[in-house]
């Protein structure tokens, strides 16, 4: 019973990197979305070069690269800030993406409706193509947040006190210490369960409010 | 394609600033090529003030591309253009004030309506009003009322665009259009998503606007529109305006063949 509540004590952390890495994800991920629908080919491509390496060197190499390889530049964060950067700039890459797939998503009669009211590029972008880019990306985003929950372990690696590290050290300390990962994988369901529930209770809203 | 242009009508690179006022819009030798295809090809045309003019044409002669052209959804090769008293011109980079203040006196009527989905009726025509003309939320919804009911769908103010008919839809269209007190309307295949009655409300809308001395550039399929309601009809097919004239005319008797094979292919 003790693994269970050192478990528990554990969810904050495994929550704080998770939200996060999710923020700094999402705040990366919107200046890369607008220079990826740049019309100019440099631009573009640029984005297209930083959301791939975001995406393309596995998030346990981007923490051990904050973590310990920073340092040699005298920056140094602690584990908690290593995982949450790391994981942040991996979510970037993912997140810009989704953005993305989103604003396609939107018709394209809708900015041009914008354009011919004459509405200005702010006010179009956002109370006419985000709500609906939006709602485009909201199964993308739930499912992306989930998947996070769950790659935050890997902060683990680094020290982060957070289910994972706390399983194992909890099992290495006790002769049937394995069962504790039963607990931890119990936990990980009732932290992801609920955010899919909640997920399609907004899309369910959002399709009340306007369907096509 | 030979270079001739109508008579009373401007040809090459003209400067056209100096002449008639009473002319909303005036198009002179505008041109547009998209990846190497020439779709208009130095086309020129005045709509005068008051004036409900139609565009006809088989479809890919560049009807909807010139319209695009008038409020810079498309942006011109060549060419110049005074609409509504703004000078523009092709080939020029606008300035974003350049733009508001043509598209304030422009407004657009689209195949697909382009209704904003997740707001309703009304709050599609208080946007507009509230951020461009900079109105009070009492004003906007005060004038987005008054024009649901003259386009009468006053009992569908809070319904969302989804759960209206097409033809519903457009009508709401046409109000948010109007709510920003445009000097010219464009029409781009305004009932050409409709089936035929709805269509035909769509119409009855657009006559009455008419009627209020709006000025007008339909492009459009409805022959009995462009007859009736239309002062003047333009005939485009690939990418130049074949024959233009008094509708009735021009539909009874073409000058061109190629209006007469259009015309008996419509009217079949």
């Amino acid at each position: 019973m003790q693994g269970f509540w050192a478990i528990l004590m554990a969810v904050p952390y495994t929550l704080l990197v998770t939200a996060g890495a999710f923020l700094i994800g999402f705040i990366l991920a919107i200046p890369l979305t607008f220079l990826r629908r740049s019309t100019m080919a440099p631009v573009k491509a640029l984005a297209m070069f930083i959301i791939d390496l975001f995406r393309g060197i596995p998030p346990i190499v981007w923490l051990f690269l904050i973590y310990f390889g920073l340092p040699v530049l005298k920056i140094r964060f602690n584990p908690i800030e290593a995982g949450i950067i790391g994981l942040g700039v991996v979510s970037a890459g993912y997140l810009a993406e989704i953005f993305r797939g989103g604003l396609l998503a939107v018709h394209r009669g809708q900015f041009e409706a914008c354009k011919a009211l004459g509405l200005s590029g702010w006010t179009s972008f956002t109370r006419v193509i985000s709500p609906q880019a939006l709602r485009a990306m909201l199964p993308g985003l739930a499912t992306y947040f989930i998947g996070l929950i769950k790659d935050s372990s890997i902060a683990s690696v680094i020290g982060v006190t957070e289910m994972v590290f706390t399983a194992t050290t909890y099992a290495r300390n006790s002769p049937e210490g394995i069962y504790v990962f039963f607990v931890a994988a119990a936990v990980y369901i009732g932290l992801s369960v609920p955010f899919g529930l909640m997920a399609r209770g907004m899309e369910s809203r959002l399709q009340a409010a306007g369907a096509r | 394609m030979a270079e001739t242009v109508e008579p009373g009508h401007y040809s090459g690179k003209r400067d056209i600033r100096t002449n008639a006022v009473n002319y909303v819009i005036e198009l002179a030798a505008i041109e547009k090529a998209f990846a190497g295809h020439q779709v208009l090809k130095k086309v020129s045309l005045r709509v005068k003030e008051g004036e409900v003019c139609s565009i006809i044409g088989p479809s890919g002669a560049g009807k909807s591309t010139l319209l695009r052209c008038v409020n810079l959804l498309e942006q011109p090769d060549g060419g110049n253009m005074i609409i509504a008293g703004q000078y523009l011109e092709a080939g020029r980079s606008h300035s974003r004030r350049d733009l508001l203040t043509l598209r304030r006196n422009v407004g657009m009527v689209f195949q697909s309506f382009n209704l904003f989905p997740h707001m309703t009726v009304l709050d599609n025509i208080v946007l507009p009003q509230r951020r461009v003309l900079k109105c009070s939320e009492e004003q906007a919804r005060t004038r987005g009322k008054e024009l649901l009911e003259r386009v009468g769908l006053a009992d569908k103010a809070d319904a969302y665009p989804a759960k209206i008919s097409g033809g519903q839809q457009q009508r709401v269209a046409i109000a948010r259009a109007l709510a920003l007190d445009p000097k010219v309307m464009l029409f781009d295949e305004p009932t050409s998503a409709l089936d035929p009655e709805l269509a035909q409300e769509v119409l009855a809308v657009m006559k009455e606007v008419a009627a209020s001395g709006m000025t007008m550039l339909v492009v459009t399929h409805e022959m009995g529109f462009a007859r009736t309601i239309g002062d003047h009809l333009v005939v485009m097919e690939d990418g130049a305006i074949i024959e233009q004239g008094v509708p009735e005319q021009v539909m009874s008797d073409p000058a061109e063949e190629r209006t007469r094979k259009f015309l008996s292919a419509v009217n079949r």
